[in-house]
């Protein structure tokens, strides 16, 4: 087999450095130094590069670690883990125990808490749906009818108008001065 | 608990510390201050800068931790943040790439703590020389040596990692890291045998 010529074990010698070279060129390579001295020394030099990086460290502050974990934010994300969770859906909870108690009917009952627990809450989420669909309809019939008035009127319509368009400069000027507080507050 | 066990990856850290438990961070902290703080000080060449931007950078990466993907190195992630917040400032700072002996003679007390390496005079005066020379010849690579030197002795990144990070194949890698070492080794000759 042909044998690595000197570049490769120059380049294996820094695999080595890293802990980085296979056994078998491990092996090899160890060979190859015994007999070959210019090698070696490259060996030395290596090391001692690394042991000299590795002294000429920087110190970390102390408070480094104190002063990031203050520093830390209350993050969207935060807000959406479990332990965030975690008590309002005890909360619920409760509340879907006390609604069994009080409307779960005679019969569940008699067949356990359970049972009757989930009737109440299947009742509850139920008329939710039904009032939450009947609220919905009525306000889009009603603003379907305030909009039929507003177009059939060219006054009403005139007025709308310049309610909407005084309405949006009057945001535009407020986001343009935080805007500008911002880039103030940054200087 | 069992003797020996296993310390958390990073991984693990980052699920405990997004399952709620924020305290968690702080292991995440400890393990990688070292590393990074000397990762930006030797790009940023000063230690103030260096312990600001670490901060901030370990508190952009808990910001945005759910958006963590967990199929690649903490590790990867934290050092290309690092990398990107650091190129940012020296474009945004212009920094003046004036020597650390510069600034002594401009009578500039120096803040940053190097280990004493050797004690008396002497030692100092060589300590001082030692440093600026590993820095001077840090900053005399080409930076496409340069970045891969850093990633590998100051962050410690291992090969793969820094392919990952580069988005370069692994034999480049390697053989830039092995022609960076090669320079840097021929601008340390003199100390290499101290």
């Amino acid at each position: 087999m042909k044998r690595p010529d000197h570049n490769t074990y120059r380049e294996w010698l820094n695999l080595e450095v890293d802990g980085q070279l296979p056994p078998l060129q491990r092996t090899e390579l160890e060979q190859h130094l015994a007999g070959c001295a210019e090698c070696r020394a490259e060996r030395e030099d290596l090391l001692a590069l690394e042991a000299l990086l590795q002294k000429n460290r920087v110190s970390v502050r102390a408070s480094f670690k104190d002063d990031v974990l203050a520093a830390l934010p209350t993050t969207g994300w935060e807000n959406r883990h479990p332990k965030t969770w975690a008590f309002p859906a005890a909360v619920f909870v409760l509340l879907a125990g006390i609604a069994a108690a009080l409307f779960g009917s005679a019969e569940l009952s008699a067949a356990g808490p359970g049972a009757s627990a989930l009737l109440a809450m299947a009742d509850m989420l139920g008329s939710t749906v039904q009032a939450g669909a009947g609220l919905l309809a009525a306000t889009w019939k009603g603003l379907g009818m305030a909009v039929g008035e507003v177009i059939a009127s060219p006054m009403s319509l005139g007025v709308l108008g310049v309610l909407v368009i005084s309405l949006n400069l009057l945001l535009f000027t407020l986001l343009r001065r935080r805007r500008a507080a911002e880039v103030e507050r940054r200087r | 608990m069992t003797l020996g066990a296993e310390q958390p990856t990073d991984e693990d850290l980052v699920a405990a510390v997004l399952g709620g438990d924020r305290d968690r961070f702080g292991e995440l902290v400890d393990r990688y201050q070292g590393r990074l703080v000397n990762y930006l000080f030797r790009l940023l060449r000063n230690v103030d800068d260096a312990h600001d931007l670490a901060q901030e950078v370990l508190v952009k990466v808990y910001q945005v931790l759910d958006r963590y993907d967990p199929q690649y190195k903490f590790s990867t992630w934290l050092f290309r943040v690092a990398q990107n917040a650091a190129i940012d400032q020296i474009r945004r700072r212009r920094l003046k790439l004036v020597s650390l002996r510069q600034d002594d003679d401009e009578g500039e007390g120096r803040d940053w703590d190097l280990p004493s390496l050797e004690r008396g005079p002497y030692g100092e005066m060589r300590n001082q020389e030692r440093a600026d020379a590993i820095q001077e010849a840090i900053d005399s690579l080409p930076w496409e040596y340069r970045e891969l030197i850093l990633l590998r002795h100051q962050g410690e990144l291992p090969y793969e990692e820094i392919a990952q990070l580069k988005q370069m194949p692994l034999g480049t890698v390697k053989n830039k890291l092995f022609r960076g070492r090669q320079m840097l080794k021929e601008k340390l000759q003199d100390f290499l045998t101290d």
